[in-house]
C-alpha cells in the first residue's frame, strides 16, 4: 500500500511539473515563433490561460463512447510514458515505474494514445478527422523507422533494453550517449521532428486544410484533457531524449535547460521550413534518418 | 479402446451422423454438430493425457498416434478455436443452404488437425495433413464463389507443398526404413550431407504453404476470404498453425543438427520478416475487410516464422504465444466480419460505415482484437511482441527487428482502418435498421477478446504449456527462475511485473475517463454525426461525408514502388505458360488415324534403330 | 473344387452363343444370363483365390495335350487376381448396363453378347499360357472392342472404331511375327517353355521379338506414341465400355505386356526401358488432359495416364515396384470405371459431352455427383481414398530404388491430374446450371454399380490390408520366374508320367 501512494504521490509530481513545463514550451514556441515571423505574439503564459480558459467551459454534446473515451486514452499515454521515462537521475523525488526492458513498453504505449483518440476522432464522423488520423498513422510509420534504430542501435550497443541502464552508465562514464554514439542520436533527433508534428511535418493537423484535423470535434473539457495530455507527453519526451543521450539531469533545473534545448530542434526547424505532404514526409524519414539509423547500429554492432 | 481411437470415432462418426442428420432435420444437425465438438473437446482434455500412444499396424506400416506437450499446446488453439468458431457458426450459417456438407468439412477438418498433432509417423502425419487439405478446401469453395481461381489456387499450392513433403517422407523411408518421426529426428545427423539438406527444405515447402509464407503465399488471400467467416477464424487461426507446428519441429530437430544451419535460419527468419511487411503493406491496401484481415494473417504469420527460425529459446516461447493469441485475435476479426457481413449484407468498408452503436457487441470485440493484434499494452499481443523483439535483438538479428518493428508500426494503419472503417464514422441512413448480431455470434467473440485481456495480464497462464511443450523438443525449462504467473521475463535475466504495469494504464485511464464523465455531465447530449463542424456549417442530411475510398492513398503512393508486382502475377505467368504447353502437347492427338499409324512405325523404327543402346 | 480356369472360357463363350436364342424364348433373358453368369465366375474366381492362396498355382491342361504341347491355363496369384479384378469389374458393369438399350432388344443383344466377349478375351489374355493363344485372345477382345466403340453407328464413333481397328490390326500383325519368329528359334508355344529356352535363342532374334512384342502389347496398354486409337475409342464408346475400358481390356494388355517382358525374355534393359516410356506416356497423357474439353476424353487421356504409371510402376522391377503396379492397377480399374460410370451420367444427353455441360448438375444428380466427386479425389490419390495407398507404394518403391527423380516427376504430374479433376468437379459443384441441359437420372441399378464402387474406394482406402495380402502374393508369383517356368512344365511331365 505504502508502494502504491509513493508511486501515486511521484506521479502525481511529476504529472504536474511536465504540465507546467510543458504548457510554458507550447507559449514560449507560440511566442519565438511570432518574433522570427516578425510579429509580437502572446505572451508566453499564453497558454496556461488557454487551457483554463477550455477547462472551465461547459461542454454540452458528445459524438458517442469512443469520442468521450479518446482524451482519456491520450493521457494514459502521456501519464504512462511519464511514469516510466526517469525524471531525473537516480529516481530522486519522482519515483516511477521504470523496469528493466521498458524501452520496448515505451514504443509501445507512445501509440496507445494517438491511437485510442483516433478512434475517439473516428467517431465524430467528421471527415476531416479521420483524414487527419490517416495521415497522422502514415507520418507515425515513417518516423518510428529511425526512432526505433536509434533504440536498438542504444540496445546493441549498452546491452541493455533499460532507460536507467544507459543514465547510469552516462552518470558513470561521465560521456553523453549523444557523442559516444551520434549516429544514433541524429536518427533519434530527426525523428522527433515527426513526433512533435510542427511544420513540416504538421499536415496532420493543417489547420488551414483539414480544421485541426484530430481534435477538430473536441472542444471544453475534450480539448482540455487533449491540450494538457499533449503538454505533458512533449514533456515526457524530451525527457526521455536527455536521459538516453543527454547524461539525464540530476535537479530539475538542468532537465528544464536540456529539455529545452531540445526543443528548440523541432521548433526552429519548423519555423523555417514549409509542409510536407504525407508521402514526402515518409519519404524523408526513410531517407537521411534512416541511414543515420543504419549507421548508428553499424556503429553499435562493429565498434 | 483407447481414448485416443474413441476422439477420433466420435470425430468422424460426428461428422457423417451431422451431415446425414442434414437430411432429416436442421435442430437435429446441429444437435450433432454441437455434440461432437463439445463430445470431443470434453474427451481430448479430461480423458487424454501427454504421453498416452496407441500403435497399429496399416498396410504393412507401423503407424503410432500419441499426445505431447508439444503436440496439445497446438490442440489447445484448434479445439478452443474450433468450439467457439462451431458455436458461432450455428448462427452464422443458419438460413444457409449444404449446411450438411458444411458442417461435415468442418468436423472432418477439426479431426484431421488432431490427427496431425497426435501423429507420432510421418504416413499418418501425410494422411491427415492431407486430408486437413481437401476438408478446407470443400470449405473453401463452399461459398462457390471463384472457385476457379481461388479454389485451384489453394488446392494446387497444397498439393506442391504436401507432394514436396511426401517426396521427403519416402526419401527417409527409403533411408530408414521406419516411419516413425522420433526415429527420423534421431538418426537425422547420421544421414548424407544432400539429405539433410533435402529433407528439411522438403518439409519446410510443406508446411510453409499452410503458413502461407512468401512467395507460397498466393493462395490466402482468396481461400480466406471465400470460405465462410465461421470457418475462416479456424482456417486462419488454427489450420495455419499446422505449418507453424511442422516448421518449429523441423527448425528445433533437423535443421540446428546442419553444420550450415545458420544460412537456413536466416534465411526463413528474413522470408518471415519480408511475409510480415509485404503482408501487412497489402492488408492496408485492402477495401475488403475479409482480404484486410487475410493479409494481415498471412503478416502476422510471418511474425512467428521469424521466431521460430530464429528459434532461441525466448523467440521460440514467443513464436508459440502469438501462434496461439492469433488465434484468439484473428477468430474474434474474422467471426466479427462475418456477423457483420451477416446483419449489413457487405464487408467492404467503402460501404458500410457507423456501426458503433447498432452493433456495440462486435464493436467491443474487435477493438480488444485489434489492440492485441496492434500489440498494444496491455493485451496479450504486447507480450509476444515484446519477446520477439527482446530475443531478435538478443541474438543480434537487429536489421530484422527494425523490419518486424517496421511490419508491426504499419499494421497499426489497417488495424485503424477495420475499427472505423466499419464502427465509426458517419452514421449512414442505409445502416441505420442494422442490428446486433445474435448472442450466439457475439458470445464466442467476446470469449475470444477476453482471452487477450486476460492474457496481456495473466501471459503464465499461456507460457506455462508453452513452455512444457518446448521441454518436449529439447529446450531447457524457463519456468520459475524466468517468469512465474504474471512475470514476464527477458533475455537479461530481468523479471517485469506485468500487473503494477496493467494497473496503472487501467487506473490512469479509469482516472481520467471520471473527470471526463463527471465533469459537466448533465449538461452533455449525444448528438448525431451529421452534426458537426464543416467549415463552420451543419452539413444537411444528404450530405455524403464519409471518408473511406483512398482511405491511406498518401502511405501507399510512399510505399508504392514495392507494391508494383504482385507474386501471384509470377504465378498467373508461369500457369499460363504451362497451359500453352499442355495445349501443345494435346495437338499430338490430331485425331488422324494415319498419323497414329505412323506413329507407331516411327515408334518401331526408333526402337530398333537403338535397341543395342537400349536392351544393352 | 468347384470348377476350374477353363471354366472363365467355357462359360461366357457357351453364354454368348446361347443369348440370341434364349432371348428368342424370354426376352429378360438376355439381360440376365450375362448378370448370372459373371456372378458365377466370380463366385469360382473367388473360390479359386482361396484354392490358389492354400495350395499353390493351379495349371490346368486343356484337351489332353499336356504343356509345352498342348494349351494350359495358369491360375496363379496373379493371374488370379487379375481375373477375379476383371469379373467384378465386369459383373459391376454389368449391374450398371442392365437396363441399356431398353427398348431395343437387338441392339441389348449384340451388346450383351460383345461385352461378354470382351470380358472373356480379357480373361482369357490373362489366364493362358500359351503364347498364340493368347493372340487370339488379344484378337477376340480387339475385335468385340472395335465392334463397342462403333456401337452408336454414329459417323464419329465409325471414325474412332475405325482408327482403333487400323492400330489394331498393326498390333496383330506385330504380334504374329514375334510369334512367328519365337516358334521358328524354338520351336514351342509355350510360355513357360519359352521362357525355359529363352537362353537358347540368338540374341538378335530374342531382341527382335522382344520389341515386336512391345510394339504389339504396347498398343494395347496404350503407351505413348502408340495409343492414338485410345481418347476415341473410350470417347466414343458407350459409357459402360468406356468403363470395361479402363477397367478390363487395358488391363489385360499391360498384363500381357509384363508377362512377356517379366518371364518370357530377359533381356537387361527392359526395365529402365519401361520407365522411360511409361514416364513419357504418363507426362504427355496428364499434360493433354489438362486442356480437353470433352469430358470423357479427359477421362481417357487420364487412364492412358494412369497406366504409364503402371508401367514405370513394372519397370522399378523390386517386388515393391511390382506390388505397386498391381495396386494401381486395382485402384485405377475401381476408380476410373466409377469416374466413367457416373461421368457418362453427367454428359448423358449431350451429343458433345463437353465439359461444361455438366455445371451444376450437382442439384440435379447429387448421387452421381458425389460419386464422381469421391472418384476424382480418390484418382489423384488424395487420403483416406484408395488411391493413396497405390501412389504411396509406388513412391515409397522408387525411392527404395532411389529413383528420385521418378518421384518427382510422378509427383509433378499428380499436380496436373489434381487440377484438371479438381476443376471438373468445381463446375459440377458450382457453376450454374446451363439451361438447354438436361439431367439424365440414373437408373437405380446404375446407382448401385456406382455405389459398389464407391464403397470398394472407401474400403480399400481406409483398410488396404484388405487387398495387400493378394497382391504381395501377386507380385510376387509374378517375379518368381522359375516357379511359373516349374509350375507349368511339371504338370506336363505329371501328365507325361
Amino acid at each position: 500500500m505504502q508502494e502504491i501512494l509513493q508511486y501515486t504521490w511521484g506521479a502525481l509530481v511529476s504529472f504536474v511539473v511536465a504540465f507546467t513545463v510543458g504548457i510554458t514550451y507550447m507559449g514560449l514556441n507560440r511566442k519565438i515563433t511570432a518574433r522570427v515571423q516578425n510579429r509580437i505574439g502572446p505572451p508566453w503564459y499564453q497558454n496556461f490561460f488557454d487551457v483554463l480558459k477550455l477547462g472551465s467551459k461547459e461542454t454540452s454534446i458528445h459524438h458517442g463512447v469512443m469520442q468521450h473515451m479518446g482524451p482519456a486514452f491520450i493521457m494514459v499515454t502521456a501519464v504512462m510514458s511519464l511514469l516510466i521515462i526517469p525524471i531525473l537521475n537516480d529516481n530522486r523525488f519522482f519515483p516511477n515505474l521504470n523496469f528493466h526492458g521498458d524501452l520496448v513498453f515505451l514504443l509501445y504505449i507512445m501509440v496507445f494514445g494517438p491511437l485510442g483518440m483516433a478512434l475517439g476522432a473516428g467517431q465524430t464522423g467528421n471527415p476531416n478527422s479521420a483524414i487527419g488520423v490517416t495521415r497522422g498513422l502514415s507520418q507515425m510509420v515513417g518516423f518510428e523507422i529511425p526512432w526505433v534504430m536509434a533504440l536498438v542501435a542504444l540496445m546493441i550497443q549498452y546491452k541493455t533494453t533499460s532507460i536507467v541502464d544507459l543514465m547510469n552508465l552516462q552518470a558513470e562514464t561521465g560521456r553523453w550517449l549523444m557523442f559516444t554514439s551520434p549516429f544514433a542520436f541524429l536518427a533519434a533527433v530527426l525523428a522527433m521532428l515527426g513526433m512533435f508534428r510542427y511544420a513540416p511535418f504538421d499536415i496532420v493537423g493543417a489547420p488551414q486544410e483539414l480544421a485541426s484535423g484530430p481534435m477538430s470535434e473536441n472542444g471544453g473539457k475534450y480539448l482540455f484533457v487533449m491540450m494538457s495530455a499533449g503538454s505533458v507527453f512533449a514533456f515526457a519526451k524530451l525527457t526521455l531524449y536527455v536521459d538516453l543521450f543527454m547524461g539525464g539531469a540530476n535537479n530539475l533545473i538542468i532537465l528544464v535547460v536540456k529539455t529545452f534545448i531540445l526543443y528548440l530542434i523541432p521548433m526552429l526547424y519548423g519555423i523555417v521550413s514549409p509542409r510536407y505532404r504525407t508521402e514526402q514526409a515518409i519519404r524523408y524519414f526513410w531517407g537521411w534518418p534512416s541511414l543515420f539509423g543504419l549507421l548508428a547500429i553499424l556503429q553499435a554492432v562493429f565498434l | 479402446m483407447n481414448m485416443i481411437y474413441i476422439v477420433f470415432i466420435v470425430l468422424l462418426g460426428g461428422a457423417l451422423l451431422t451431415f446425414f442428420a442434414n437430411r432429416i432435420s436442421g435442430l437435429l444437425r446441429d444437435t450433432f454438430f454441437l455434440l461432437t465438438i463439445l463430445a470431443t473437446t470434453v474427451l481430448f482434455f479430461t480423458k487424454i493425457h501427454i504421453g498416452d500412444t496407441v500403435s497399429f499396424t496399416l498396410a504393412g506400416l507401423n503407424l503410432k498416434w500419441g499426445l505431447d506437450a508439444f503436440g496439445w499446446y497446438f490442440s489447445l488453439i484448434v479445439l478452443g478455436l474450433g468450439t467457439m468458431a462451431a458455436f458461432y457458426a450455428l448462427s452464422y450459417m443458419k438460413g444457409k443452404d449444404r449446411l450438411g456438407y458444411f458442417y461435415f468439412s468442418f468436423l472432418i477438418s477439426i479431426l484431421s488437425m488432431l490427427g496431425i498433432l497426435m501423429s507420432h509417423d510421418l504416413v499418418s502425419f501425410f494422411i491427415f495433413w492431407e486430408v486437413m487439405t481437401w476438408s478446407s478446401y470443400l470449405i473453401v469453395i463452399y461459398s462457390g464463389r471463384n472457385v476457379q481461381k481461388n479454389g485451384i489456387n489453394y488446392i494446387l499450392l497444397s498439393a506442391l507443398g504436401a507432394y514436396a513433403m511426401l517426396t521427403a517422407i519416402v526419401m527417409v523411408y527409403a533411408n530408414i526404413h521406419t516411419l516413425s518421426i522420433s526415429e527420423m529426428i534421431n538418426t537425422y545427423p547420421q544421414f548424407s550431407h544432400v539429405q539433410q539438406v533435402w529433407l528439411p527444405v522438403l518439409f519446410l515447402m510443406a508446411f510453409s504453404v499452410k503458413a502461407a509464407m512468401m512467395p507460397l503465399h498466393v493462395w490466402a488471400p482468396g481461400a480466406y476470404s471465400d470460405a465462410p467467416m465461421a470457418y475462416t477464424s479456424v482456417f486462419s487461426g488454427a489450420l495455419s498453425k499446422m505449418g507453424i507446428y511442422g516448421m518449429v519441429i523441423v527448425f528445433v530437430s533437423m535443421i540446428s543438427y546442419l553444420p550450415d544451419d545458420t544460412l537456413f535460419k536466416e534465411t526463413f527468419a528474413w522470408l518471415g520478416a519480408i511475409t510480415a511487411i509485404l503482408g501487412t503493406l497489402w492488408a492496408i491496401a485492402q477495401d475488403d475487410a475479409r482480404k484486410l484481415l487475410a493479409y494481415s494473417s498471412i503478416a502476422q504469420l510471418g511474425y512467428i516464422i521469424t521466431g521460430v527460425a530464429v528459434g532461441t529459446d525466448l523467440a521460440m516461447l514467443s513464436a508459440l504465444f502469438l501462434a496461439a493469441l492469433h488465434a484468439l485475435f484473428k477468430g474474434t476479426l474474422f467471426m466479427a466480419v462475418g456477423a457483420i457481413e451477416r446483419q449489413t449484407g457487405t464487408v467492404k468498408f467503402t460501404e458500410v460505415t457507423g456501426l458503433i452503436r447498432k452493433m456495440p457487441w462486435t464493436f467491443i470485440a474487435s477493438l480488444l482484437a485489434i489492440i492485441a493484434l496492434a500489440g498494444i499494452p496491455p493485451l496479450g499481443g504486447f507480450v509476444g511482441k515484446w519477446m520477439l523483439y527482446e530475443s531478435l535483438i538478443n541474438s543480434n538479428h537487429y536489421i530484422l527487428v527494425i523490419a518486424i518493428f517496421f511490419a508491426s508500426t504499419a499494421a497499426f494503419l489497417y488495424c485503424y482502418k477495420f475499427l472505423f472503417g466499419f464502427f465509426l464514422g458517419q452514421e449512414e441512413k442505409e445502416w441505420e435498421n442494422v442490428k446486433e448480431a445474435p448472442a450466439l455470434m457475439v458470445l464466442p467473440m467476446l470469449i475470444l477478446a477476453a482471452g487477450t485481456l486476460v492474457l496481456g495480464t495473466f501471459p503464465g497462464i499461456l507460457l506455462k504449456p508453452a513452455d512444457a511443450a518446448m521441454q518436449t523438443l529439447g529446450y531447457a525449462s524457463t519456468e520459475g527462475h524466468l517468469w512465474s504467473m504474471s512475470i514476464l521475463f527477458n533475455e537479461w535475466g530481468d523479471q517485469v511485473l506485468l500487473r503494477p504495469l496493467v494497473y496503472a494504464i487501467a487506473g490512469t485511464f479509469l482516472f481520467f475517463l471520471i473527470i471526463l464523465t463527471v465533469k459537466g455531465w448533465k449538461n452533455t447530449r449525444y448528438v448525431s454525426t451529421k452534426d458537426i463542424s464543416s467549415s463552420g456549417e451543419v452539413p444537411l442530411e444528404y450530405e455524403n461525408l464519409t471518408f473511406s475510398v483512398n482511405f491511406y492513398q498518401p502511405f501507399l503512393r510512399a510505399v508504392g514502388p514495392v507494391m508494383k508486382k504482385r507474386m501471384i502475377y509470377y504465378y498467373r505467368e508461369f500457369g499460363s505458360g504451362m497451359e500453352a504447353l499442355f495445349d501443345y502437347s494435346r495437338r499430338i492427338y490430331n485425331g488422324n488415324g494415319q498419323t497414329y499409324a505412323i506413329y507407331v512405325m516411327i515408334f518401331l523404327v526408333i526402337i530398333l534403330l537403338f535397341k543395342n543402346s537400349i536392351f544393352g | 473344387m468347384v470348377g476350374t480356369p477353363v471354366l472363365f472360357i467355357a462359360i461366357p463363350l457357351l453364354a454368348a452363343f446361347l443369348i440370341p436364342l434364349l432371348g428368342f424364348v424370354w426376352k429378360e433373358s438376355v439381360r440376365i444370363l450375362p448378370g448370372l453368369v459373371l456372378l458365377y465366375l466370380l463366385y469360382l474366381a473367388v473360390n479359386l483365390m482361396g484354392q490358389v492362396a492354400h495350395s499353390g498355382t493351379i495349371v490346368e491342361v486343356i484337351a489332353g495335350w499336356a504343356p509345352p504341347w498342348g494349351i494350359n491355363l495358369v491360375f496363379s496369384p496373379l493371374t488370379g487376381l487379375l481375373t477375379t479384378l476383371m469379373i467384378l469389374m465386369g459383373f459391376i458393369i454389368w449391374i450398371y448396363s442392365y437396363r441399356f438399350k431398353n427398348i431395343d432388344f437387338r441392339e441389348a443383344v449384340k451388346y450383351f453378347i460383345l461385352l461378354l466377349m470382351m470380358i472373356t478375351g480379357s480373361v482369357g489374355i490373362v489366364l493362358t499360357g500359351d503364347i498364340f493363344n493368347q493372340f487370339v485372345f488379344i484378337e477376340i477382345t480387339s475385335i468385340s472392342a472395335y465392334a463397342l466403340t462403333a456401337f452408336y453407328k454414329g459417323r464419329d464413333s465409325a471414325e474412332a472404331s475405325f482408327k482403333y481397328l487400323i492400330i489394331g490390326s498393326l498390333s496383330s500383325m506385330f504380334l504374329l511375327l514375334a510369334i512367328v519368329l519365337i516358334y521358328s528359334q524354338l520351336g514351342t508355344l509355350n510360355m513357360a517353355d519359352i521362357a525355359d529356352k529363352a537362353h537358347l535363342m540368338k540374341p538378335g532374334f530374342k531382341i527382335l521379338a522382344l520389341i515386336f512384342f512391345i510394339t504389339g502389347l504396347g498398343i494395347e496398354a496404350e503407351i505413348f506414341p502408340l495409343n492414338g486409337w485410345t481418347p476415341d475409342a473410350y470417347a466414343q464408346a458407350p459409357g459402360p465400355v468406356g468403363a470395361a475400358f479402363s477397367g478390363i481390356v487395358v488391363k489385360a494388355g499391360v498384363y500381357a505386356m509384363i508377362r512377356v517382358i517379366f518371364t518370357l525374355f530377359d533381356v537387361s534393359g527392359t526395365h529402365q526401358f519401361l520407365i522411360i516410356i511409361g514416364m513419357i506416356t504418363l507426362i504427355i497423357a496428364e499434360m493433354a488432359a489438362v486442356k480437353q474439353d470433352r469430358l470423357k476424353r479427359m477421362l481417357a487421356y487420364s487412364s492412358i495416364g494412369q497406366m504409364g504409371l503402371v508401367i514405370v510402376a513394372f519397370g522399378i522391377g523390386t517386388e515393391e515396384g511390382v506390388f505397386a503396379a498391381l495396386f494401381l492397377m486395382l485402384n485405377h480399374a475401381i476408380i476410373k470405371s466409377l469416374l466413367f460410370l457416373s461421368g457418362s451420367y453427367l454428359v448423358y444427353n449431350s451429343t458433345e459431352k463437353y465439359i461444361h455441360e455438366t455445371d451444376g448438375l450437382a442439384k440435379h444428380l447429387p448421387i452421381t455427383s458425389f460419386l464422381f466427386a469421391l472418384g476424382a479425389i480418390a484418382i489423384v490419390g488424395m487420403p483416406p481414398f484408395a488411391g493413396f495407398w497405390s501412389k504411396w507404394s509406388i513412391l515409397s518403391a522408387a525411392a527404395h530404388s532411389n529413383m528420385i527423380l521418378v518421384i518427382v516427376l510422378i509427383l509433378s504430374v499428380s499436380i496436373i491430374e489434381l487440377v484438371y479433376y479438381f476443376r471438373v468437379v468445381n463446375r459440377i459443384y458450382f457453376f450454374p446450371k446451363q439451361k438447354e441441359v438436361e439431367p439424365k437420372r440414373p437408373t437405380i441399378n446404375a446407382l448401385i454399380a456406382m455405389s459398389i464402387l464407391g464403397i470398394l474406394i472407401l474400403v480399400i482406402g481406409f483398410y488396404p490390408d484388405s487387398v495387400t495380402g493378394y497382391l504381395h502374393s501377386a507380385s510376387q508369383s509374378l517375379l518368381e520366374k522359375g516357379k511359373y517356368i516349374q509350375d507349368v512344365l511339371s504338370t506336363g511331365q505329371l501328365f507325361i508320367q
